[in-house]
């Protein structure tokens, strides 16, 4: 009873809860459909573009892309910091939304979560590779060995290491303790022997007694309490890659919100990206529905606003400052060889959302299904935007240069893309893409109240008052 | 005082509202002493005292826009509290008066000599007296609209069982929401940042504005606690709406700490000459300070409100809600005198501007509060709010 909006109904058509199970479950249970091998050929081809591209450059080396003195960071660490901020919604809804108590991000949070998983998978190529050396990249982690060799505490890349790594650490057991109870649905009903057997293994002894309940229910609350600070350091820590820098466009106090913010903001629209097709294909308009959409969308415009502040104020402190190398690299990017870049960023980032204001709009699933779109190609160009119009032009004419991305940098971006949509399919195909217990209960509860209001409907599912 | 349980409202606490005018009245009569002794000294006191009193009618209306706008169901009990806070930026629009009188001594940029300075003359476009006192009457202008347009709907809300009251606030909060954020930033800028017109940081605002959400929240939670006290609304105020207000504070204390840990943390490794001169007129005789922040504002409220039990204990929450106001003050303090002062420079007109100005606040917040029902009796909500349970 929180929220003057949860009337609003979550789970359409009052399934019974065995009718749950059975709508999610079905999905993982039945033979692969056709478009499924179709879709997975397709972003698997992709994948290996990427994959080849990889090797390629270790044999060459990263002179195969378009970076040079002066851009020493383009597409790859461009790459890097838009996959990191794409995993933000997955964290945001299965924590943040949990502890405000946002019963809508029950339908939704089992396929951010995943989401988020490949998505920092997805960014963690890049560093990795981008080192030129990558069978050296063991020598970021701190050990002890015999050359005495420890990493660079005060490097902000080595914080990255650390940031990331608990990131997708936590993320992986918060999704995992929300699977354990939907694995074990799927063990209890799986009719072959190994089927039985992968998932009794993976179910970890689960019987659904109330004591494990209430150990599951509290070890999701801490889960989500050590997650909620994780949803804001980590891309505060990518931010501080550029802001402890002294480079006129890299330098601002204002970065780690507002990296957060923008985090948010493109995962928030990657979630749109893949859950409108996938409510479609898989019928889940009963659990998925347009008041999902209009919070989705409400999330967005908020994200979208935060956004849009930083990027006034940035713009106002650059002119503020005095400093004439703050202010011509704001006006290098408006007007400069890229002002593309930045006009396509304003556009998608700062006017398209604006349209969410009209409650039509927020819930015409068509037109969020472009706008997600239009959003991440916005936040793709912001950090282009930040890295490379800063690195272009900066205290000296006779040090300037411009940037041209290569077909290695445009094939691995698009390689990457096949990677993740790769694995999403995978945990399509064989993991409850909803969280059926908690979709039981949200639907359990509503039920509950609608009987409470009329009560004279006879109850359907047991439990006396 | 006594309390109507049918109306909701309290009787006969005009006596009260006097004792804080009088409070109020002789604390600015023995500040203005200083006015004669010691002036500049004086208008520093005053904009400190000023900034705070301001920031806590700042943070409050903070709270009634997040609360229309998500529509939460738990805080429409505390509603009205924040709502008679805000109407004090009335007040305190007024009381900026001699902050504007002093605009010589307190900013250096408001010298025409000054303009000789590279870094001042290049933005003396903006830092001006005559658009410093334009922007400010439109922060103020623009806050007291939007308290005032809430304000009157939700009393509204109480007299007209017809209309629907909600979705007209909710779209005002909507409307209000953008303007009120760059407010937030730019009366940020100008009143505290300007002080040291060469020094500029992106986040200072947004700081700001987390200590002002910080007190204000503090003293929602010590007017429901003191009603309490008092026998008032203890059935419709309970443990669940104080856990909600004490993990809010927890909340926005960790927000002001990020906020202010990115500002210092950045420019202490960048390095850079305009930007770390801040930090450093905040080192040497003023570092016992600079240090206390990060323990009180963080460290002490984070340990004492991180358990469960001690979010729903009204003695830890009036501890440290009131510890909280008293660091949000020096954190003001600590922002302003520096900026004047290499050696730290406590007056007693600090105490004497602060209590006075005070005063007058609390005076008129408290009439606007007994001028109403405690509670939003019209409100569709109530009875869902006072029966709320949190789930965890």
């Amino acid at each position: 009873m929180n929220h003057t909006d949860q009337h609003d109904t979550l789970v359409l058509g009052a399934p019974s809860l065995h009718q749950v199970s059975e709508d999610i479950s079905h999905i993982t249970e039945r033979k692969t459909p056709r478009w499924w091998y179709i879709a997975i050929t397709l972003s698997g081809s992709m994948m290996l573009v990427l994959i080849g591209m990889i090797g390629w450059l270790f044999y060459k080396g990263i002179g195969i892309w378009g970076n040079n003195t002066p851009v020493g960071w383009a597409f790859d660490i461009t790459n890097f910091v838009f996959w990191v901020g794409i995993g933000h919604a997955g964290t945001l809804i299965s924590a943040v939304l949990y502890l405000l108590r946002q019963r809508w991000r029950t339908s939704i949070n089992r396929f951010a979560e995943a989401m988020t998983l490949f998505a920092v998978i997805c960014a963690g190529i890049w560093p990795t590779i981008h080192t030129g050396r990558p069978w050296y990249d063991y020598w970021l982690l701190p050990y002890p060995n015999q050359m005495g060799m420890w990493p660079q505490f005060r490097s902000p890349l080595n914080w990255d290491v650390f940031a990331v790594g608990t990131y997708f650490t936590v993320s992986l057991l918060f999704w995992y303790t929300g699977l354990i109870p939907d694995l074990a649905t799927l063990r209890d009903r799986a009719k072959g022997r190994i089927r039985q057997i992968v998932l009794g293994i993976f179910a970890l002894g689960w019987r659904g007694s109330q004591k494990q309940w209430k150990h599951w229910e509290l070890a999701y609350l801490i889960l989500a309490g050590i997650a909620t600070p994780l949803v804001l350091s980590v891309h505060s820590v990518v931010s501080t890659d550029f802001a402890t820098s002294i480079i006129p466009g890299w330098h601002s106090t204002i970065f780690p919100p507002y990296f957060v913010a923008g985090a948010i903001f493109s995962g928030f629209a990657m979630v749109l990206t893949l859950i409108i097709p996938a409510r479609k294909i898989f019928g889940m308009e009963k659990y998925i529905t347009l008041n999902h959409f209009d919070k989705m969308a409400k999330v967005i415009l908020l994200t979208g606003m935060m956004v849009s502040f930083a990027y006034l104020i940035e713009i106002f402190i650059a002119w503020y400052s005095g400093n004439p190398y703050e202010r011509f690299t704001f006006l290098n990017r408006a007007a400069g060889p890229y002002t593309w870049g930045f006009w396509i960023m304003i556009t998608c980032n700062v006017v398209v959302p604006q349209t969410l204001w009209f409650r039509k709009l927020r819930r015409s699933i068509p037109y969020l299904f472009v706008i997600s779109l239009l959003v991440n190609v916005g936040m793709w160009f912001e950090r282009f935007n930040i890295i490379v119009t800063s690195l272009h032009r900066d205290f000296l004419p006779s040090s300037w240069g411009m940037f041209r991305p290569t077909i290695f940098d445009l094939g691995m971006l698009a390689g990457s893309f096949g990677l993740f949509l790769t694995l999403f399919l995978i945990f399509l195909r064989f993991l409850p893409m909803i969280s059926i217990s908690e979709v039981k209960k949200l639907a359990f509860e509503e039920q509950e109240h609608e009987r409470n209001a009329h009560p004279r409907a006879t109850p359907e599912i047991g439990r006396s008052s | 005082m006594q309390f109507n349980p049918k109306t909701y409202r309290l009787d006969n606490t005009a006596s009260l509202g006097r004792a804080f005018l009088l409070i109020g009245i002789l604390g600015l009569a023995i500040g203005c002493v200083g006015l004669i002794t010691d002036p500049v000294r004086f208008f520093r006191s005053y904009l400190v005292a000023e900034v705070f009193w301001i920031s806590l009618g700042i943070g409050a209306l903070f709270f009634v826009l997040m609360h229309h706008l998500t529509g939460s169901v738990w805080s429409v009990v505390v509603r009205r509290i924040p709502e008679a806070m805000t109407a004090t930026l009335m007040i305190m629009a007024v009381a900026f008066i001699p902050v504007l009188i002093g605009l010589h001594d307190l900013y250096p940029w408001s010298h025409p000599e000054a303009a000789t300075e590279h870094a001042i003359a290049a933005k003396s476009s903006y830092l001006n007296p005559p658009f410093f006192i334009f922007r400010t009457v439109i922060y103020f202008g623009a806050m007291i609209w939007m308290a005032g347009a809430l304000h009157r709907a939700s009393l509204r809300q109480d007299r007209e069982s017809h209309g629907d009251h909600q979705r007209i606030s909710r779209s005002i909060s909507a409307r209000s929401v953008v303007p009120f954020a760059f407010i937030c930033s730019f009366a940020a800028f100008d009143w505290l940042m300007s002080l040291t017109p060469s020094w500029y940081s992106t986040i200072f605002g947004v700081a700001f504005f987390c200590g002002a959400a910080v007190g204000a929240l503090s003293l929602i939670t010590l007017t429901a606690i003191f009603l309490h006290h008092r026998g008032v609304l203890k059935r419709e105020i309970t443990g669940e709406h104080y856990y909600d207000l004490g993990k809010l504070i927890f909340a926005f204390v960790i927000m002001w700490t990020y906020m202010s840990f990115s500002q210092y943390m950045l420019i202490w490794y960048a390095n850079i000459p305009e930007e770390v001169a801040w930090y450093q007129q905040r080192s040497g005789s003023w570092l016992p300070l600079s240090l206390l922040l990060p323990v009180g504002h963080f460290i002490v409220p984070f340990v004492a409100l991180m358990a469960q039990s001690a979010k729903r204990n009204l003695t830890v929450l009036t501890l440290v809600s009131l510890w909280l106001l008293v660091v949000h003050w020096l954190n003001l303090y600590w922002y302003v005198l520096p900026n004047f002062s290499r050696t730290i420079d406590l007056s007693w007109m600090d105490a004497a501007l602060t209590v006075g100005l005070g005063g007058l606040f609390i005076w008129w917040f408290w009439r606007r509060l007994t001028a109403q029902a405690l509670i939003p009796v019209g409100d569709p909500h109530l009875e869902e709010s006072v029966n709320f349970v949190s789930e965890y």
